[in-house]
């Protein structure tokens, strides 16, 4: 063999065999003469034909895929991917096969790769060693602030002993751990703190305190920054901290609220881990500086850049702020790899619905940011956000081929017209994404005044509700429930109202909504629970059997203290537990099933009753009715208003109340008003009603009066 | 000689290369080093009066880099699935694995969680334990550093092979 098709193929380490016999592995050599062939086949014996047996697992197996090439009548090839041969006499050889038809002969050949396994091992080395330590990293974070916001909850007084010997743990942090004031004075900051922010003393005069030198590149890198703190939100992400002359560090930053149950920030923890040499590693191997790895997206970085291009060239565009609806709660249900699935299929779906001259980027978690160039009016950027949102509304499917669906939130804010720098823009876009988020509806939100104004005078709700538990302004009344049977009260609904000091009396629907997106809910619902009971036991104590309910917020009901202090509610008010019901919407049911069905359980084992509130609005789910532990349906106002006129609604509360029966379930309507409404209900044998037409919600001293008339 | 193909599947950096050194050549190298394609290494294990030859298919890991290929799977006797206990990401990985592979063959399957010689950043509790038990034919909890369990691991495997086999001529 000393043809100079040979040489060539020994030059490209290679030999080319041809396949005689595709059953039998039966091949003749045709070119190639390197050592490591001879290594790598010993039973060639220099021979001009040989078989390829199981001394070759890998090259033998890779055979059976190959016959399909070689059997087939056109052209073809097929690779069969890197694998490493240990030869007999032990030497390593990183190799690959190509099997090839063409022009009606079956060839095979077998390339050493030594050079391309070596690049490749390099690379992926370093790139898994990246991926190896964020998991480290986000561990190492996850265990300490689990553990720390653990003991900053507790009590001041524990408080203080707990911190003591948790100062160890977080001295000997390897990252920077700083937990501060409300204010950002620092309580604790640990040797490691100091020394990721040490400043050098020839340079700088006056030395910075590490907390200060974060807050100021948030304040300066994260267009969110003030909404975070308005919020009260946590946040996750890179800065690149910058000192003249010398320093370049870049930090990945956990910034955590501890907060009280009023809802205010009483601490804030802050970690700090110096990733400069993984941004090193990365930008090395793989050039992605400016790229997210997962969905190989330009990254908020390389965003941020492009925006400050943009509204350098002053022509008119409008920035999208878009993020996946509950995207936690997909997370924890279908885990982490089902939702960088997601990310990757959603980062596709916006791509195919945007012009190539757009620019799209992945910011944070489950952000994307979108530069719609060359628009300027509402009408055209609705159009291109309606061409992205119908893309999105197709099904996704899981691993497993599981169909679900997403929602979006869109902020969207145009330049030059709403903002003309990059943070502002940035921070109203932001803004309008968190004004616009419904749970499970795609929004569009675009920034205007109004809006401002309206997250302005959220705020100033969110505060009063505040002082509004300090200085006790809450007061329960009581709606009687009528049992149709005996017609007499039988049960009341307790109703919170809101004694404002300037207003008056507040409608719930104006606070509670805040206060369940606020967090303020859990402290205003402790609060119902506690008086509940003793309203409860009072009436108990007046001789009159009667059940009082209470509504349980979809917050409540995923606390997870909610069952300790409703019993010991109970126990402290020596109140009998067959006197008191709860209710629940169908929503909670149904998003939180396995924690609601856990809860329920439980209250019931405790001798209460369980109503579902507001029944026919939302799931209407039997599946649901039938495991859970429930005692009453109550059919939503909306279908009793007109249930007179309304052969629609009169057809769905028979099915409810038939339905129920089936389920041995009792059925309440509520919102009952007219002496028609009434009579169509007892005809269709309801079990009980509620309404105007017997009382308005009462004061509870009232409500003791309606009493004592209705039992004389 | 029985001739048994195993794989070793499972994310990157939870230790299949180290197991089979462990256990083929009684070797631990601290050092990490990727695997890149595959590698068959083999080692001969005397079971009841008869040898049993193992072919281990040592993968590239699977994550961002690399994807699973499940016809590698083609023709194997059995297949450990290698996790991490000190990286709880690499369980849900390895369970994914674990349903691709069964999409293609029905052959027993091993669980090893490894490192065990390192503190456990996630346990299975007592359910997750049953559950899992039901998805694997056998669940080691093992240390290619230390050895503990290693060679117990593919003892097992052999067994319950050298089983199915036995089964296999009778029925």
């Amino acid at each position: 063999m000393t043809s100079l098709l040979n040489t060539v193929s020994n030059a490209l380490e290679q030999i080319i065999l041809e396949v005689t016999d595709t059953n039998t592995g039966t091949v003749t050599w045709l070119d190639g003469d390197s050592a490591w062939a001879s290594d790598l086949f010993p039973q060639s014996n220099n021979q001009f034909s040989f078989i390829i047996n199981s001394d070759t697992p890998f090259l033998f197996d890779f055979l059976i895929d190959a016959k399909l090439i070689w059997r087939q009548a056109e052209n073809g090839k097929l690779r069969s991917g890197l694998w490493t041969e240990v030869t007999h006499n032990n030497k390593e050889l990183h190799l690959e096969a190509i099997a090839i038809r063409q022009e009606q002969r079956n060839l095979l050949i077998i390339s050493n790769q030594q050079e391309s396994f070596t690049h490749q091992q390099k690379t992926k080395q370093s790139a898994r060693e990246v991926l190896l330590s964020y998991d480290r990293l986000f561990l190492k974070n996850e265990y300490l602030h689990t553990r720390l916001l653990s003991i900053l909850k507790q009590p001041a007084a524990q408080n203080n002993n707990i911190i003591a010997t948790t100062s160890k743990v977080i001295e000997n942090a390897e990252f920077a751990v700083i937990i501060t004031s409300s204010d950002f004075t620092t309580s604790i900051e640990n040797s490691a703190a100091l020394r990721l922010f040490e400043q050098n003393k020839a340079v700088s005069t006056q030395q910075s305190r590490p907390i200060d030198i974060i807050i100021t590149l948030m304040k300066n890198q994260l267009p969110e920054y003030e909404r975070l703190l308005l919020t009260h939100s946590s946040w996750n992400g890179e800065l690149c901290w910058i000192l003249p002359p010398s320093t370049l560090k870049w930090l990945k930053i956990g910034f955590y609220p501890v907060k009280n149950k009023l809802n205010e920030v009483e601490n804030w923890i802050i970690f700090a881990n110096d990733i400069s040499t993984i941004k090193h590693l990365v930008q090395r191997n793989e050039q992605l500086a400016l790229q997210d790895m997962l969905t190989e997206l330009p990254n908020r970085f390389s965003f941020w850049q492009v925006l400050e291009k943009h509204i350098a060239a002053k022509r008119a565009f409008y920035l999208l702020y878009l993020d996946i609806n509950e995207f936690r709660r997909h997370n924890e249900f279908y885990g982490h790899d089902e939702g960088d699935k997601l990310l990757i299929e959603l980062s596709k779906r916006i791509n195919t619905a945007v012009k190539a001259s757009d620019f799209l980027a992945r910011v944070g978690g489950d952000e994307f940011a979108i530069i719609l160039n060359n628009i300027d009016s509402q009408i055209a950027c609705k159009t291109a956000i309606e061409r992205i949102i119908k893309n999105i509304n197709k099904p996704f499917y899981t691993s497993k081929s599981e169909s679900f669906n997403v929602s979006i939130s869109i902020g969207a804010a145009s330049f030059p017209n709403d903002a003309q720098s990059v943070e502002e823009l940035m921070k109203f876009v932001d803004l309008s994404a968190y004004n616009g988020k419904q749970k499970k509806k795609n929004s569009i939100q675009f920034y205007s005044q109004s809006m401002k104004d309206v997250s302005h005078s959220v705020i100033l709700i969110e505060q009063e509700l505040r002082q509004a538990i300090i200085n006790n302004e809450f007061e329960l009344y009581l709606q009687p429930i009528i049992d149709i049977k005996t017609n007499r009260i039988n049960k009341a609904e307790a109703l919170i109202r809101w004694n404002h000091p300037v207003k008056g009396i507040v409608n719930p629907d104006d606070f509670i909504p805040i206060a369940e997106k606020s967090g303020l809910i859990i402290t205003i619902g402790e609060w119902v629970i506690s008086q509940t009971c003793q309203m409860a036991k009072q009436i108990s104590e007046l001789g009159f059997e009667l059940k009082i309910s209470m509504n349980l917020s979809p917050a409540q009901v995923l606390d997870a203290n909610l069952f300790k202090y409703l019993s010991t509610c109970i126990f402290d008010n020596q109140v009998n537990p067959r006197l008191l019901e709860l209710e629940v919407t169908e929503g909670v049911l149904v998003d939180d099933y396995r924690v609601a069905e856990q809860l329920l359980s439980n209250i019931r084992a405790l001798g209460l009753s369980i109503s579902v509130d507001d029944f026919g609005t939302g799931y209407s789910s039997l599946s649901y009715l039938k495991k859970l532990p429930l005692d009453y349906l109550k059919i939503d106002r909306s279908f009793i208003k007109e249930i007179v006129t309304d052969d629609n609604d009169k057809a769905i509360v028979r099915a409810v109340i038939a339905m129920a029966h089936t389920l041995n379930l009792c059925v309440t309507a509520e919102g009952v008003e007219t002496a028609e409404q009434l009579s169509f209900l007892v005809d269709n044998s309801c079990n009980s009603v509620q309404g105007y037409i017997f009382s308005r919600p009462l004061k509870f001293d009232n409500f003791i009066k309606l009493l004592n008339i209705s039992s004389s | 000689m029985i001739q048994k193909k195993i794989c070793l599947l499972g994310a990157s950096s939870v230790g299949k290369t180290s197991l089979v050194q462990q256990f083929v050549e009684g070797i631990f190298n601290e050092k990490y080093l990727t695997t890149i394609g595959v590698k068959v290494d083999r080692k001969t294990l005397p079971i009841a009066n008869q040898e049993i030859n193992f072919m281990l298919w040592d993968m590239e890991g699977n994550d961002s880099y690399n994807v699973f290929q499940e016809r590698y799977l083609r023709g194997a006797a059995g297949y450990i699935i290698v996790v991490d206990q000190t990286r709880a990401s690499s369980l849900h990985e390895g369970l994914d694995i674990h349903t691709l592979a069964q999409q293609v063959t029905n052959c027993p399957a091993i669980l090893a969680i490894n490192k065990n010689d390192l503190p456990a950043t996630w346990h299975l509790d007592d359910s997750e334990n049953e559950s899992y038990k039901k998805l694997f034919d056998l669940q080691f909890s093992t240390s290619a550093k230390t050895g503990s369990n290693v060679e117990e691991m593919f003892l097992a495997l052999a067994k319950l092979l050298v089983r199915f086999e036995k089964n296999d001529i009778t029925t």
